[in-house]
Order: structure tokens, then C-alpha cells, then sequence
């Protein structure tokens, strides 16, 4: 082993043990502030690891989208939400946990059994860095052509229905006559299906079971 | 590469059909801009010429010598323009119905219109990608748009409900799906396109190796969400029920049909070395999507609930096809969902009618009708059996030429489970009818009381009536007139190279043709 290889091993040792510390951190905290910056560890240790790859650019978007835009949006979310429930503790909150970890860990040790079983094909080819963005727009504007001028259609359209969502519509005042049923702006004409059951605003089966449980 | 030779490659003459719809939707979107309001007058029908301009640049495009398209990324061979032109032809005959449906709801027409040719879009692509990476923008196409089309009446818990988890679900499905591409991407040693992948793996004596069972269980898991297959099908029932019921149509039939064609063009062209192992998984989703569709489709009282569990369980009649992995199952795959297609479509119009003009939609709610509304009594009930499968009508033909199709290629159990929950599904689609039509009038329920007088001349319910009409003659027609539709289905798969090899390789290669072509005659 010389050097290289070696600072290349240490770095991944260190940027593995982030990257999982921080992602257990995400998912066991229970404040959510917590988990939203730590999220932004996970993305970061991901990056790094992309840089071992030898993908510069991959590991630059990824910091600019994830912690730049993605993180940040969450952290507004979380900020602009402010709401403080205190929830009564479950009884068997024990159970879902446990089941949750029983069925990762299986799953973990399913796929690095996966991972270390299968003799991978390994690409020879050895990439020089400086190249990559050269070679990303090669493949963009070739034999990924398709995929990235839809990807524009599919941005487009997001950004359409994100606008209609938090668009603040200006309701008109129903005049709701007593003979004609009028149906409130923006929402279905079914009624829902309580409506001369208990009083309750839930609509589904699945609010009841979730209720009781 | 200079540029005269790579537009020569790109042959980008193929996605036509998709440049006609993406005109229409930029049209619809700009026009919206300009006009204003008053746009919503002529937006649908913009949007229904473009589609049927588009049914007809895939006609023209029927036979097409030289499919790929884009260095390989999209294939528009037969197979996938039956398709393309199923899901082009669901959103016109989806767009009739929702007209006055979104009117009334008080919702903006141009936008859920945009989304919903998006969705169309994004299911096309889906149906010829044969590159991972557009099969994977494609898939995200169809979904976002049906995520943001389940939560347009957004004023409505039941709607932000139904958004939500189809979001949620969704993004965990659409993850699960991208691991077991990446497992494929790694095992070829780099290759996206899908025919190359089955060749490196070959190549690599990866044939057996976990990593591709494990690749291939969560490609089906994704799969399997998008046709609402069981177990992963326990979104279906909220969505539906919470989605504005265009939306729901749209979601049962085109967002399906892209569904079926992904896991036929994926399954024959990524993973032939593990055929045993997919039909035997399929054949557990087919076993479950029946069982449980057909037999909690019992004790539903919402109509949209209902309708959703007897997806559910026409999904599992769809699988048998596929499992059946024969030139005639193929055959019989498309058949069914271009029959499906009308008669379910033409289920969900009649709901949408009920239900703008009583405002509900429990079942209970139906009794009585024919007395205050004959043509919709009419309708829904010539769909509902044929959905059930009842002789003359088209359901039948359709669900018999998968069934042929399943025992010729021997499995003989699943299609006997088959018939059993046919009865079954048969005795809930009766139960609607016979409340609609047998009750005497002192036992009609509320709703039909003060059913408003129909009244065809109020905006939007025009096309609403032309969907009607239209999909009861598909309906009633498409079972003794089906020769022409059988011919189209058959021929489309006789001329699809990716599925030959399989055919050659099953055991019942040698009779399929020929009793194929004696099947013809008799119809």
C-alpha cells in the first residue's frame, strides 16, 4: 500500500463513519432541527465520497442541490411550520421501533451479504478528472439526449403544480341557497362519508384505525 | 461525430407522436398565459386534437423499420405504439370527462389539463424507453404529474390525504426501483440500455448471482406499484377515493397501461436470464392482486372504493399474460387493456355524472336510478358487467383470451383462480346494477328523489355526454367487432423483436402460432 492508497482509505473511513453517524442521528433524534442539520452531514460525507470517486462535478452539484437548496428548504419548512404538540405516549411504543430495526437490519444484512458475494465487473477504464464535465455534456447531448430534454418538460411542470399549490386563491363568497347544493370551491363534489355519522371531520377508514389504535 | 451524422443516429423522427402532445401542452400553457380565463372554452378540445393528432402520427408510424431511435434510449417498435396510443387515447376520452367535473369544482381547467398531458407524456416515453435513465425520467414524468393531479381540489382533506400518501408511497417505491436499476447498472459493468445489460450479465456468468434476484425483486417492487398490484397495492383505495375522479380514471387506465408495457419491455429485455424467477414472482402478485381485489371489492359502499379494488383485481387478470410469456399472452395483454380501456373509462364517466348531480357516491345511494335516468342506468350498467365479464360484451372476449392464452401456456391453477374470482367479481358489479335497475320506486333513496332534471346544454356536459355515448358503443361493440382490435394486438407483438426470443425459448413455442391463427378464424 503506498501513500495515496492509503490517505484514499483513511479518508473513506472517516467519511463512512459521518455519513452513517449522521444519518442514525437523522432517523433517532427526536428534534426535528436536529435531524435537518445533520441531514446536511449526510449530503456532505456523500459528496466527499463522490470526490473519492474521482466525480468532481457529481460531488459539487451535489453540495450546491442538496445542502444549498434541498437542506435549506427543509430547514424553512421546519421554521415556517412552528408548531408545538406534545404527543401522550403510545401504548407498545416499543413495538414499531423495534419491528422497524429487526426488518433494516435484516434488509442490511441481506444486501452487504448482496454486495459482498457478487463478483462485480469492474470498469478499467481509468477516468482523469479533468474531463468529466467534458464528458457529461458529450453524453447529454448524444446518447442521453432524450432523458435530459424531458427532464425539462418534468421541471417545468413541477414548477406548475408547485405554483398552483401554494398559489392563495381568492374565494368568492358562496351563496349557499337552501334548495340548490352548492359545492365549496376546491374540493370534491362527493360529500364526505361521516357526514351524519360521529362528529368528525376525518374521511377514511384508515383515520379511524389510526385512531384507535 | 460531426452534427449531419448524429441527427441522422438520433432518427428523432420516432418521438413524433410525443413532439405532437408536447406542442399541444406548450399551446395549452402559453394560450392559458395570454388569454386568460376565458381560454378554458377552447383549452380541451386543443388538448383532444393534439392527443388524436397524436393516435394518428402512431399509426403512421405503424411498422416502422427502423425503431431505434437515440443512440438506443427509445424504442418505437409495434409494442410500445399500441401502447403509446392506449394512453394517448385513455387522456382524451379522460379530458371529456373532466371538463365540467373541474368547472364545478371550482379548480383551473388549463393547468390540471397541462399536468394531465405531462402525465400522458411522461407514460408514453415510458412505454418505448429502453435505456435506464430514460425509463427512469419517464417514470418520474408520469408520477410527479399524478402526485400534483391527486391534490388539485386542494381545499379538500380528503384530497390532500390522498396526495399525500400517494407521495409518500410513491417516493419510497420510485427509491426502491432506482437500487435495483443501480444493482443492474453495476452487474453489466456500465451498460444503461437494456439490451446490452442482458448480454454483459451473460457475458459475466452473472446468471445466478443474488445481486440479480435482489436487482430484479426491487425493479418489480417498483413495478408493481405503478399497476397497484398486490401487496403493493394499499395506496390505491385512499388515492382513489380522495383524487378528483378524473384523476382516478386517468390513474386506473393510462398510468397502468405505461405500468404493464415497463414490465414487459424490462422483464423480456433486462432480466431473460431469470425468467422462471419473474413469472414466479409475478405469478404471487397475480395470485394476491385477484384474491384481494376481487373479494374486499365485496364490502365496499363507495363506488370510487369499489372501482378501486376491482383494479386491482383486473391488474392480476392483466398478469396472467405476461406470466404466460407467449407471443398469444402478450396478445391477450393488449387486447384486455384496450377493451379495459373503454369499459372503464366508461364507468368512470357515469360516476362522475352521478355524482355532479347528487353529489355523493355510495353505492347505496344508486338505488332507483333507471326510474329518473335511463341512459345513465344504461351505461353504467353495460360497463359494469363488462368489467364482470358477462358474454356479449367485450369484458368477456377479453378476459377469454387471457385465460386461453394462460392455459395454453400451462398455468393451469392461476387461470382456474381466475374464473373463481370472475364469479366473484361478477356478483359485486351485479349488486350495482341491480340496485340501480330492480328496485321498485317507494325504495329510491334520497339522492335519486331530487335527482336534478337532466340538463345536457349547461357547459361541459356536452363532451361529457359524447364520452358516454362513446364509450358505451367501445363497450358494447368492441366484444362482437373485435376482430379488428385482435389483429392489432397479435400483429404488434408477431413484429416486436425483443419478445421473439423468449417465445422461442418456452416450451410451448411450437403450437402458440398456429393455434393463434385458429383462434382468429373462429372470431
Amino acid at each position: 500500500m503506498n501513500l495515496a492508497e492509503g490517505v484514499q482509505l483513511v479518508s473513506f473511513a472517516i467519511l463512512a463513519v459521518m455519513m452513517i453517524g449522521s444519518a442514525l442521528g437523522v432517523v433517532l433524534f427526536s428534534n426535528i432541527v436536529y435531524s435537518a442539520f445533520l441531514l446536511a452531514g449526510v449530503f456532505v460525507s456523500i459528496s466527499g465520497i463522490y470526490l473519492l470517486l474521482n466525480a468532481d462535478f457529481v460531488a459539487t452539484a451535489q453540495i450546491l442541490i442538496y445542502v444549498g437548496a434541498v437542506n435549506v428548504l427543509i430547514l424553512f419548512a421546519i421554521m415556517l411550520v412552528n408548531k408545538r404538540e406534545d404527543f401522550k405516549p403510545l401504548p407498545n411504543a416499543w413495538v414499531r421501533p423495534t419491528m422497524t430495526a429487526i426488518v433494516s437490519a435484516g434488509l442490511f444484512v441481506l444486501l452487504s451479504t448482496m454486495v459482498l458475494v457478487t463478483p462485480w465487473a469492474y470498469s478499467t477504464e481509468s477516468v482523469s478528472s479533468d474531463t468529466t464535465i467534458v464528458l457529461i455534456g458529450q453524453h447529454f447531448f448524444s446518447d442521453f439526449l432524450l432523458p435530459f430534454e424531458l427532464a425539462s418538460v418534468l421541471l417545468l411542470m413541477a414548477m406548475v403544480g408547485a405554483i398552483i399549490l401554494a398559489r392563495r386563491e381568492f374565494l368568492p363568497d358562496q351563496v349557499i341557497t337552501p334548495d340548490k347544493q352548492q359545492q365549496p370551491v376546491l374540493t370534491l363534489p362527493e360529500r364526505p362519508r361521516e357526514l351524519v355519522g360521529i362528529s368528525s371531520d376525518k374521511t377514511s377508514n384508515l383515520d379511524d384505525s389510526r385512531r384507535s389504535e | 461525430m460531426d452534427f449531419a451524422n448524429l441527427v441522422d443516429q438520433l432518427n428523432a423522427g420516432t418521438i413524433l407522436p410525443e413532439g405532437i402532445v408536447l406542442t399541444t401542452l406548450m399551446v395549452i400553457v402559453v394560450g392559458d398565459l395570454i388569454v386568460g380565463r376565458s381560454a378554458s372554452r377552447w383549452i380541451p378540445y386543443t388538448a383532444i386534437a393534439g392527443l388524436l393528432a397524436a393516435v394518428v402520427a402512431l399509426y403512421l408510424q405503424w411498422n416502422n423499420p427502423n425503431p431505434i431511435s437515440f443512440l438506443g434510449a427509445f424504442n418505437s417498435d409495434d409494442l410500445s405504439i399500441v401502447f403509446r396510443g392506449i394512453i394517448a387515447l385513455s387522456t382524451a376520452v379522460t379530458i371529456l370527462m373532466s371538463i365540467r367535473y373541474i368547472e364545478q369544482s371550482g379548480t383551473a381547467l388549463a393547468e390540471f389539463i397541462g399536468i394531465m398531458l405531462t402525465a400522458t407524456l411522461g407514460g408514453m416515453f415510458l412505454s418505448g424507453a429502453s435505456e435506464l435513465v430514460t425509463i427512469f425520467i419517464s417514470l418520474e414524468t408520469l408520477s410527479i404529474s399524478s402526485y400534483l393531479m391527486t391534490g388539485y381540489t386542494k381545499r379538500d382533506p380528503r384530497s390532500n390525504e390522498a396526495a399525500l400518501k400517494y407521495l409518500l408511497i410513491g417516493a419510497s417505491s420510485t427509491g426502491v426501483f432506482l437500487y435495483g436499476v443501480s444493482l443492474l447498472y453495476g452487474l453489466s459493468g456500465g451498460e444503461t440500455q437494456l439490451s446490452a445489460i442482458a448480454s454483459a450479465i451473460a457475458d459475466a456468468n452473472l446468471s445466478q448471482s443474488l445481486g440479480l434476484v435482489i436487482s430484479l425483486v426491487f425493479v418489480i417492487a417498483g413495478v408493481a406499484f405503478k399497476i397497484s398490484a398486490a401487496p403493493f397495492h394499499q395506496w390505491t383505495p385512499d388515492v382513489y377515493e380522495g383524487s378528483p375522479t378524473p384523476v382516478v380514471a386517468f390513474l386506473s387506465v393510462g398510468s397502468k397501461a405505461a405500468g404493464f408495457a415497463l414490465a414487459i419491455r424490462l422483464m423480456n429485455s433486462a432480466f431473460p436470464l431469470l425468467i422462471d424467477e419473474w413469472q414466479f414472482v409475478f405469478t404471487a402478485l397475480a395470485v394476491l392482486s385477484m384474491v384481494l381485489g376481487n373479494v374486499v371489492a365485496l364490502a365496499q359502499t363507495s363506488m370510487k372504493r369499489m372501482l378501486a379494488y376491482s383494479s386491482i383485481g383486473q391488474a392480476g387478470f392483466v398478469m396472467i399474460g405476461l406470466i404466460a410469456g407467449t407471443e398469444a399472452g402478450y396478445a391477450s395483454m393488449i387486447f384486455y387493456l384496450l377493451v379495459y380501456l373503454f369499459m372503464n373509462l366508461g364507468a368512470f364517466t357515469c360516476l362522475i355524472l352521478f355524482t355532479l348531480r347528487t353529489g355523493t357516491d355510495q353505492i347505496s345511494e344508486y338505488s332507483g336510478l333507471y326510474q329518473k335516468d335511463p341512459l345513465l342506468t344504461l351505461c353504467l350498467s353495460i360497463c359494469l358487467l363488462s368489467l364482470g365479464g358477462i358474454p356479449p360484451l367485450a369484458g368477456f372476449f377479453g378476459k377469454i383470451y387471457l385465460f386461453w392464452a394462460g392455459w395454453q401456456a400451462g398455468q393451469y391453477g392461476l387461470v382456474l383462480l381466475g374464473l373463481v374470482t370472475t364469479v366473484v367479481s361478477i356478483y359485486y358489479y351485479i349488486r350495482v346494477v341491480r340496485m340501480m335497475v330492480v328496485k321498485e320506486p317507494q325504495e329510491m333513496s334520497d339522492a335519486v328523489k331530487n335527482y336534478p332534471e337532466v340538463q345536457w346544454n349547461l357547459p361541459g356536459m356536452r363532451p361529457l355526454q359524447v364520452g358516454l355515448v362513446l364509450t358505451l358503443v367501445a363497450t358494447s361493440l368492441a366484444g362482437i367487432l373485435s376482430n379488428p382490435l385482435f389483429t392489432l394486438a397479435n400483429s404488434s407483438i408477431a413484429r416486436t423483436t425483443t419478445l421473439q426470443p423468449i417465445v422461442i425459448s418456452s416450451h410451448f413455442s411450437a403450437t402458440v402460432p398456429a393455434e393463434n391463427s385458429a383462434l382468429q378464424t373462429q372470431q
